[in-house]
């Protein structure tokens, strides 16, 4: 179910209407409630793998509580904590890469195994990271386990981030879900303006940017010219999209007068790749920061690497090294959870050596701007430090997209040799074809002026929402209204596409 | 070391609210909440009535009159006999006021291009909620049985029409809710604003005076009649191309459209109606070009009908001699005819339809 469908606008308003007017007591239930009916209106068949991953890691917390309640060592609760978090993310593996790698297998070694046809559930990565993280979070005794196995239920469900996130960490989220939220003008009226935005950027912006992306990138050799803007226009659409759809899943929450944590925090104003990964899905960087990187950083076996490393080339990279190397684990494990493919491998590991070798030569860098006598308060080093992050950015944006890693090779090559900007006006846009194609390139440019300057506003700490409430009544309206008029009259006419994040 | 303590949520958050109060502001008295809460509410319903207010007048204003709109308020308002649903085909090729001639049956013709199943269903469950009809002929071709209806205005070419009514509200969640918003905040996103603008004062005169007059859907090339029939002007057709249609191909149907026209057929039993599905006739050099592929669908659909129990009359079978598939009486050589042929076509169809009936 789109976020932007009729029906989830439904959904959304019959369970706004439904928790304020059921009892207090009662409304964590309701919540319950509207969020299987959301998952089951997706597919009833599939809501087994959501209550699966539910029960194993509610009943395994449970365990692991018990074990701690009556003194048993870490050691015994790790014997309920493996096999439940093997069998969490063993679903999501064997669900997500068993095609992937049967197909490997079967490159290699010239066989034909098959897998079963299996349709992935929605929103599966999400809510499974949702629940690993649980799990781990009780196993090292920073939460108390649920003991209310419904409660726990609405934790990984909550409909309005089950699909696309935020992944949410208990100990943020759980009490906003159980304990029972006021009717707040407030929360409404702030909630269904964030969600007016996100739809804005779905619609108008992402949703127009996607026709240019999949003409050049589907038919790479008919618009060889263009390739460049094909990677331009994919960064546009996958933020405008991704961040649209953290807009209405927020805003929608907040009107609930749930606060789900941001995960995006104006990522084009990084001014490195480390930066930027702290602006980009924020959510998953956490998750992937707090379960996976400090488990590998902290693990023996980098002990013994750490101390191997500084002993071969030095105290100093020795000391960066295994952050290095855990860096690069991690954006490996992002880049695998974009997708069963090779592309997403060649894609992690683009960040993780850019951020990994950023890491050991950092005290170069440090070298070199003294020896240039660059303070780093300069503003042109400013500007040169957020070009490079862009270009980096743009860089990775061929893997994202392009069909294969040859593909992607090939754009950049095309890219570099091959410049006919004129080509974009070749590709129809919309319901009026070409005649249309100038028309859709300025809805897209003035989308992104809208969008940036609000960025930019927010970037200088100012809170746009906060000062519109404050003009007259009727003005506040009016910029609402042309807000969502703009949808009507300048959102895509193409085939509407289902969010990207929704996939995962 | 990895810090072990406990964390408890209220140390993110200072903690739960303690009391539940609608607006909360813990100094201002009740006495003092109450009319400002009055005016908080009554602002917002206001805020809100104006917004409906001005989608109900970018509507009013910007989406244009269709023949559609003639067709569904025909078929909503007026008691006809047969109703006839189906694509293009059906809507060029079948006169209900020539069949009428030998019948002495009404009816009406509200077949388009893009009416896929879905639309025939709720047009049938709409006539029937709001008139009699006691037949429906169903007009297939086999091309919109293997593409898939898609999201846009070929569903609120219907839906939007419809006047209020059960079948719209169902219909509504069969089809309209999945789609994005705007099919219901700005149904007029679907046309293009440089069509729209010059027929404002237009459109705005047929809407606020109640007129579904389709005088000026007249155009070069064809002229649409009260009944719903489009008529084709002859055309120099040494000058018509063969280009392929959307062809039916064994495993490639669309389940939801078969779903739909059972749907249709069992509502017809249901309610007594007659259920008749016709396929005009093709030109011989279409049907003779793509043969297999048309003599598969034929035989798809003749054993569908054959296992519904119901009457399907194919002018490419086995009435395949009842009507010409000469090129000189259509169109095109999609099977569109011209206004001449289509009235005696539609004659002819309705000679079979009483000898069936007999």
């Amino acid at each position: 179910m789109s976020l932007v469908s009729n029906q989830f606008l439904l959904l959304a308003g019959a369970s706004l209407l439904v928790y304020y007017l059921a009892p207090a007591r009662v409304r964590w239930a309701v919540l319950l409630l509207f969020s299987y009916i959301y998952y089951i209106m997706g597919g009833i068949r599939l809501t087994g793998y959501l209550l699966f991953s539910t029960i194993v890691t509610f009943a395994a917390a449970r365990l692991i509580a018990y074990f701690y309640e009556k003194g048993y060592e870490p050691k015994k609760a790790k014997w309920v904590l493996v096999p439940a978090l093997l069998l969490n993310l063993g679903m999501l593996c064997f669900l997500k890469y068993t095609g992937f790698l049967l197909d490997n297998v079967n490159a290699l070694f010239h066989t034909s195994l098959r897998g079963m046809d299996l349709v992935l559930p929605l929103g599966l990565s999400f809510y499974t990271f949702q629940s690993s993280g649980y799990l781990l979070d009780v196993y090292w005794k920073r939460i108390e386990a649920e003991k209310n196995p419904l409660k726990y239920a609405l934790f990984v469900s909550f409909f309005p981030q089950l699909m696309q996130g935020p992944i949410g960490r208990y100990s943020l989220l759980a009490h906003q879900l159980y304990e029972p939220h006021s009717l707040k003008r407030e929360n409404l009226v702030r909630g269904a303006e964030r969600m007016l935005w996100g739809f804005f950027k779905k619609m108008v912006i992402a949703d127009w940017a996607v026709v240019f992306v999949d003409a050049i990138f589907d038919t790479p050799d008919l618009y060889q010219g263009v390739a460049l803007f094909g990677a331009i226009f994919y960064m546009i659409e996958l933020y405008a999209d991704f961040s649209g759809a953290m807009d209405v899943v927020i805003g929608l929450s907040q009107m609930f007068g749930i606060t789900l944590e941001e995960n995006f925090r104006r990522p084009f104003f990084a001014t490195s790749m480390s930066d930027f990964w702290h602006r980009w899905h924020i959510t998953l960087g956490n998750w992937m920061k707090e379960y996976l990187f400090y488990p590998v950083s902290l693990s023996g076996w980098m002990a013994k690497f750490s101390k191997w490393a500084k002993k071969t080339f030095g105290r100093k990279t020795g000391r960066v090294l295994p952050i290095a190397l855990a860096d690069i684990i991690v954006f490996l494990a992002v880049g695998v959870w974009h997708g069963p493919q090779w592309k997403y491998v060649v894609y992690g590991l683009y960040n993780g050596l850019i951020i990994g070798t950023s890491e050991l030569l950092a005290g170069q860098y440090r070298e070199w701007k003294k020896a240039l006598h660059i303070t780093g308060k300069e503003r042109w080093y400013f500007a040169f430090m957020l070009i490079r992050t862009m270009f980096l950015t743009l860089t990775r944006m061929y893997f994202d997209r392009a069909d294969s890693v040859r593909a992607a090779l090939s754009m950049m090559k095309s890219t570099l040799t091959s410049f006919q900007p004129a080509v974009l006006l070749t590709i129809p846009a919309g319901r009026d074809g070409l005649s249309f194609t100038p028309y859709a390139l300025l809805i897209i440019v003035c989308g992104c002026v809208v969008l940036f300057t609000v960025e930019v506003l927010q970037e200088r700490g100012i809170r746009i929402r906060e000062s519109l409430a404050k003009l007259p009544l009727p003005a506040t309206a009016a910029v609402y209204f042309l807000l969502l008029l703009s949808i009507g009259l300048f959102g895509s006419t193409a085939a509407v596409k289902g969010f990207i994040y929704a996939q995962f | 070391m990895r810090n072990f303590e406990s964390i408890s949520p209220q140390q993110f958050t200072g903690g739960p609210e303690k009391k539940e109060t609608i607006m909360e502001n813990s100094e201002v008295s009740q006495t003092e909440q109450q009319p400002k809460r009055k005016r908080t509410i009554v602002k917002t319903i206001v805020v809100l009535a104006v917004f409906a207010l001005l989608i109900v007048a970018l509507d009013l204003a910007l989406y244009p009159c269709t023949f559609i709109r003639s067709d569904i308020h025909a078929i909503s308002t007026t008691q006809y006999d047969d109703i006839i649903v189906g694509d293009s085909h059906g809507k060029m090729n079948i006169d209900p006021d020539s069949m009428e001639e030998i019948t002495g049956r009404s009816g009406h013709n509200v077949c388009v291009g893009g009416e896929y199943g879905i639309d025939a269903y709720y047009l049938v469950k709409l006539a029937a909620e709001k008139q009699n009809p006691t037949r429906v002929i169903y007009e297939i071709s086999p091309g919109y049985f293997v593409t898939e209806k898609e999201e846009g205005n070929n569903y609120l070419l219907f839906y939007h029409e419809f006047p209020l009514s059960l079948s719209k509200v169902e219909y509504f969640f069969d089809a309209i809710a999945q789609t994005n918003f705007r099919t219901v905040l700005f149904p007029w996103y679907e046309y293009s604003l440089s069509y729209e603008i010059p027929l404002i004062a237009d459109t705005l005169t047929h809407k606020l005076t109640g007129d579904y007059s389709i005088d000026s859907e007249t155009s070069t090339s064809q002229i649409y009649h009260e009944s719903g029939f489009i008529e084709r002007y002859a055309v120099d057709t040494a000058t018509l191309q063969l280009t392929e249609p959307i062809l039916y191909e064994e495993g490639a149907i669309v389940e939801e459209n078969m779903e739909y026209l059972k749907k249709t057929i069992e509502f017809c039993r249901e309610n007594g109606i007659e259920f008749v599905a016709v396929t005009t006739p093709i030109p011989a050099a279409t049907l003779g070009t793509w043969w297999d592929s048309y003599t598969a669908a034929w035989e798809y659909f003749e054993s569908f009908f054959e296992e519904e129990g119901v009457t399907y009359l194919n002018f490419n079978t086995d009435y395949y001699f009842s009507f010409s598939h000469e090129i000189e009486d259509y169109t095109d050589y999609d099977g569109h005819m011209n206004g001449d042929a289509a009235r005696e076509f539609s004659k002819v169809l309705a000679e079979l339809l009483t000898t069936v009936e007999g």
